[in-house]
């Protein structure tokens, strides 16, 4: 099993104890993220997006929110068996798990490398798969938690806070 | 900014509404609402986009612009005729002639968008390039869009083009002009438009962001077409007196405008309508359209040929123009005092404020109460998103409740179940 963390400088000790704690969130989004389904890919991550454009989330938040959650929406499309997202709304950040049914990551770290893919021809042929997705995602995330078992599957936490 | 009420080039004759909700459901800012019947507007929301005018069988919403008894009250009077125009007669009256038939209206003299539309394509290249941490740069011809983004994408504000409207600019450009040579004052010289849409209407009524010029009214094509095919009629010939720009025309097709301002280098792109404008938006705000440098952006179909207030059918009109296009000679306009005043930041403009109706409170903890009301009202509605509460749908039904606009009864779905639950439970009793 591989484990990743990542904080931005200063967030560490905020997320540690968010995450002993894990409060109740104010409001749950759950969607389901279907295998190879490009025509649907993104719809999730819009639906994340409006409801913090509705809660009045500060522009800049929203951007990365949308970013990080696109680019995770994508990769759960492009390389697993198909999984789920889910929204947690807090009123001071936006937690977001998703999580697959496989077949997980061998190395981490390696896949954190921009550039570095594992995407076949029909995903390059569809403009993804270009290796920039987890840094993308690491780039716009506060906190990234990334635990993974080849051979199982895959859960990414980000967390934004506002 | 709250107490700001905005004009509308729309009115709404409630005697003629049936409460059908045509209009409810088109709505791209979910603005209208048919409450105990009739139909209701936020002013706030409206775009001015004009698809619930076309979506109206009852005449109960109609467009609002000027007369063209207007131009009277001036001494001098110059029409600007909107690139659209030119795509509403058929070849065998020329282009020319519905030009020159403008004067017979009473008009002294005729302007075109399309006189300095190519000069623009220039200005708006140089604005490309020297804007390059700006990615896509959206077009800010069309109000409608302009205003969909000021309410449903403030965040956008920043990439829409800062330069002046071609008709804005040529207004500026004619007053000055026009007082030099007849010696009048400003306000004894009406400038009106041409116009294709009411939304050109409101740019022209309450001038902001890239059509700040004031203009003395917006007459819409479809009030002068009858007159000006009457007046054609004693035309005997083809006039040839008149300077036309017909390179210029291609403003009025959105694809082609997009194709002008493509020098070969850039990537450029054009859409249409105005649910596929918001699509796109969507996908610029998750920064997903960042390979293209310039998009043109039209709320009706094909460009300003699809504005509701042209007469000729949108595909017939860009066939016309298309064919104008073809058969002009290519000019590499160039106008010095243009360039100059240009650089001197003439046509720039202040850039738009937001009108965010996306928030539903300042206070995000308020924000977050409402919300969640609103998915647990939400639940219990039926998801048809059938309008006949009067809302667009089931989602914004709950909305409505929550702010107190509208009541859960209103769903006419649930009432309906009750009752037959009711009606069930009476009839088992009277088994028993």
């Amino acid at each position: 099993m591989a484990e990743y963390w990542y904080f931005q400088p200063g967030m560490e000790e905020k997320a540690r104890a968010f995450f002993a704690e894990t409060p109740k969130p104010e409001i749950m989004q759950n969607f389901e993220i279907r295998e190879r389904d490009f025509v649907s890919a993104g719809v999730a991550s819009a639906q994340i997006k409006y409801a913090l454009k509705r809660l009045g989330v500060p522009s800049e938040i929203l951007r990365r929110t949308a970013i990080a959650a696109y680019e995770a929406e994508i990769n759960v499309t492009a390389h697993s068996k198909g999984g789920s997202v889910t929204s947690n709304i807090y009123s001071d950040c936006v937690y977001l798990i998703f999580k697959d049914c496989g077949p997980g990551m061998e190395d981490i770290e390696q896949s954190m490398t921009p550039g570095y893919s594992t995407a076949d021809e029909m995903v390059r042929e569809m403009g993804f798969g270009a290796g920039l997705g987890l840094p993308n995602i690491k780039k716009n995330s506060d906190v990234l938690h990334i635990v993974s078992e080849r051979g199982k599957n895959t859960v990414l936490e980000i967390i934004i806070y506002y | 900014m709250k107490n700001r009420t905005y004009f509308h080039a729309l009115k709404l004759i409630t005697e003629n509404c049936t409460g059908c909700t045509k209009c409810v459901r088109i709505c791209p800012t979910e603005a209208l609402r048919v409450r105990d019947g009739k139909i209701i507007f936020d002013a706030n929301r409206c775009i001015d986009c004009g698809k619930c005018i076309t979506a109206c069988n009852f005449n109960a919403i109609v467009p609002v612009t000027d007369n063209l008894k207007e131009i009277e009250k001036f001494k001098y009077r110059l029409a600007i005729l909107s690139t659209s125009y030119a795509g509403q007669f058929p070849q065998s009256i020329g282009y020319a002639n519905a030009k020159k038939a403008i004067l017979k209206l009473g008009f002294d003299d005729v302007a075109e968008e399309s006189m300095i539309t190519m000069q623009i394509h220039k200005l708006i290249r140089d604005y490309i390039y020297t804007n390059n941490d700006i990615r896509p740069i959206l077009s800010s011809n069309c109000p409608a869009v302009v205003r969909l983004i000021q309410v449903r994408f403030p965040d956008l504000l920043p990439h829409i083009l800062h330069i002046e409207a071609p008709m804005s600019i040529l207004a500026t450009f004619y007053r000055d002009k026009i007082c030099r040579e007849t010696g009048l004052s400003e306000d004894e010289i009406g400038i009106f438009l041409i116009v294709p849409c009411v939304a050109q209407v409101t740019a022209v009524h309450q001038p902001e962001g890239t059509y700040k010029n004031y203009l003395d009214g917006a007459i819409a094509i479809s009030e002068i077409y009858s007159h000006i095919i009457n007046d054609i009629r004693d035309f005997n010939e083809q006039d040839t007196s008149y300077e036309l720009y017909p390179k210029g025309l291609s403003w009025a097709i959105s694809g082609m405008q997009a194709e002008d301002i493509n020098d070969g280098v850039l990537k450029t792109m054009a859409v249409t309508g105005i649910h596929n404008v918001i699509e796109i938006l969507l996908k610029i705000e998750n920064q997903q359209l960042e390979r293209y440098d310039f998009i043109v952006l039209n709320n009706c179909v094909n460009g300003c040929v699809g504005g509701i207030l042209n007469v000729e059918n949108p595909f017939v009109a860009a066939a016309r123009i298309r064919d104008y296009l073809r058969k002009s000679q290519p000019c590499n306009f160039y106008n010095e005092t243009f360039e100059k005043m240009y650089h001197h930041g003439d046509f720039n403009v202040i850039p738009l404020e937001p009108r965010s109706i996306m928030t539903l409170d300042k206070d995000i903890k308020v924000a977050l109460e409402m919300m969640k009301k609103i998915d647990e009202i939400d639940k219990k509605l039926p998801g048809l998103d059938c309008s006949a509460c009067g809302s667009p749908t089931c989602r914004t039904l709950a909305e409505d409740i929550v702010v107190n606009k509208a009541d859960i009864s209103d769903c006419v779905v649930l009432s309906r179940n009750k009752k037959k639950c009711s009606c069930h439970k009476q009839q088992n009793k009277e088994e028993v």
